[in-house]
């Protein structure tokens, strides 16, 4: 576990798989801009209207139906499911990760536009939950990708999601929702734990297959 | 020598629009979500919408063609906007607007069609095919209920037919034309996009369709393209079947009665296939419009 005592830039020692970061994804280096007069009426409609990209893991997903329905009714905080990626604004982790789940997760969440939120739902992505000695399951999800609220529980129940949704919307509007700025600062450290799991230039490999349009 | 008063007046329309447009999509929204029985949300939430989406920091691009789309379809739509003569703002009208309207009125779906071709997404592929496919389908009851009320008052003229319908009451209550009515009703869900025709944005089966690969600022354009759009069309269908109207409040009353029948509509209805969408195009609302025209000949 030395990998996770690098510090909080991802400077330090990772600095030496530089030319890893040539080789595919160039989109984090765009300049960070912020336009400081409208930023409070921004956080306030990113906090109003966020769109849930409709990909859901494990046996959290079918928690999610019900809080669409008349009884816990998700729209009335302007929240929408939206299967497009680069419209989306929530990544909802509802469950166990698998390594091969886990290439699917970050492709899309590298799709997604800045700004974007992360919630994981259940004990798994958190530490592993029931699965803590299986072979397969991803034990601890932060290190692969920037998670923004965690809602504990196996399963949480709507209530608890619901909470977490009020959470993630305090967090949002306060501006501290910063998964997305993290990723772009540690972007090596988070490269390097996720070549560690799937083997060097999986991207290429993989995800050239399924996503051949690129 | 520029006419400032029809610039401002422009001007003003394409605001007034916008922001009415706007208002239509929260309450199509909020409709549908009190017809289910949920709250909803609130009947501004396509505002907030588009203000997170000009948020976003980044903007993908995949190219010129991609950016140039979403400008195009804008572009169209406020075009055939100030084509129609609303309540007593005649802006553009002219001899034959009835038939550049009709047109205009499609074209901004091309324009999106072109950017999400340029994307190579394949859901984007199959979201035009779809798209243009609706199109075709939908074209030839469209044209026999507009060819129906030109030759029932035989003008092409927007603003006649304003007037004539001022006289001799809404087309709406003419029998002939009510057939015509009930085709232009249909092909309406088809132009708003709506059940049981929102076969192209289908968001369980083709991920939203055309519109996949759009995100941040180019989907906020999209949005306020289809705001001004729905307030086109709803403005259109005033025109021509209730009576257009004196001021912009009854006009606004109006076109809100024609949003309700569609989202009534739309609630009801479950999605056809796109085969099964053209075949009904082309058989029901076809027929209808032929009997249509046929009655506006003899009487």
């Amino acid at each position: 576990m030395d990998e996770m005592k690098i510090d909080e830039n991802g400077n330090g020692r990772v600095m030496e798989q530089e030319n890893e970061r040539t080789e595919g994804y160039d989109r984090l280096s765009y300049p960070l801009k912020e336009f400081k007069v409208f930023e409070p009426l921004f956080r306030w409609a990113r906090k109003k209207s966020i769109w849930i990209i409709t990909f859901c893991t494990g046996c959290g997903g079918i928690e999610m139906p019900p809080l669409m329905n008349a009884r816990y009714d998700l729209e009335r905080f302007g929240m929408m499911p939206n299967p497009s990626p680069r419209m989306a604004d929530l990544f909802l982790i509802t469950g166990y990760v698998t390594p091969k789940t886990l290439k699917r997760i970050i492709i899309t969440y590298e799709m997604m536009e800045d700004p974007k939120y992360i919630m994981s739902h259940g004990s798994c992505p958190i530490n592993g939950g029931v699965y803590w000695d299986s072979y397969n399951v991803v034990k601890q999800l932060d290190r692969y990708i920037p998670i923004d609220v965690s809602i504990a529980g196996c399963m949480p129940r709507v209530e608890a999601v619901m909470d977490g949704i009020m959470e993630i919307m305090r967090k949002v509007e306060r501006g501290e929702a910063d998964g997305w700025k993290r990723y772009r600062d540690n972007y090596e450290w988070y490269r390097r734990n996720q070549d560690e799991l799937f083997g060097k230039g999986w991207r290429k490999e993989t995800a050239r297959r399924w996503l051949k349009w690129l | 020598m520029i006419d400032w008063k029809l610039v401002l007046e422009a001007i003003g329309m394409v605001i007034y629009a916008t922001f009415v447009g706007f208002i239509f999509m929260g309450i199509e929204r909020k409709a549908m979500a009190r017809i289910q029985r949920r709250v909803g949300p609130p009947i501004y939430q396509p505002i907030i919408d588009v203000l997170k989406l000009l948020g976003k920091r980044e903007a993908i691009s995949h190219g010129f063609i991609y950016d140039f789309g979403p400008i195009f379809a804008l572009g169209v739509s406020i075009t055939a906007l100030l084509f129609i003569p609303i309540a007593n703002f005649h802006l553009f009208s002219s001899n034959a607007d009835l038939i550049v309207v009709a047109y205009l009125l499609e074209v901004p779906m091309l324009g999106i069609m072109l950017g999400a071709m340029s994307t190579g997404n394949p859901y984007s592929a199959v979201g035009v095919q779809r798209g243009l496919l609706t199109m075709v389908a939908m074209q030839l009851p469209y044209g026999l209920a507009i060819i129906a009320l030109a030759q029932h008052y035989g003008t092409f003229s927007l603003n006649s037919i304003v007037a004539l319908q001022g006289i001799h009451g809404w087309s709406l209550f003419v029998p002939a034309l009510f057939l015509a009515f009930i085709v232009f009703d249909i092909t309406f869900q088809a132009m708003l996009g709506l059940e049981p025709f929102d076969i192209i944005t289908a968001p369980a089966e083709v991920s939203m369709g055309p519109m996949v690969e759009y995100g941040g600022k180019h989907a906020a354009l999209l949005f306020t393209q289809h705001a001004v759009q729905l307030f086109a069309e709803t403005a259109f269908f005033t025109v021509l079947f209730l009576g257009g109207a004196g001021n912009l409040g009854v006009f606004f009353l109006k076109q809100l009665a024609v949003l309700f029948l569609a989202i009534f509509i739309a609630s009801i209805f479950p999605r056809f296939t796109i085969d099964q969408a053209a075949k009904f195009f082309w058989k029901w609302p076809t027929i209808l419009g032929i009997i249509a025209v046929l009655l506006t000949m003899g009487w």
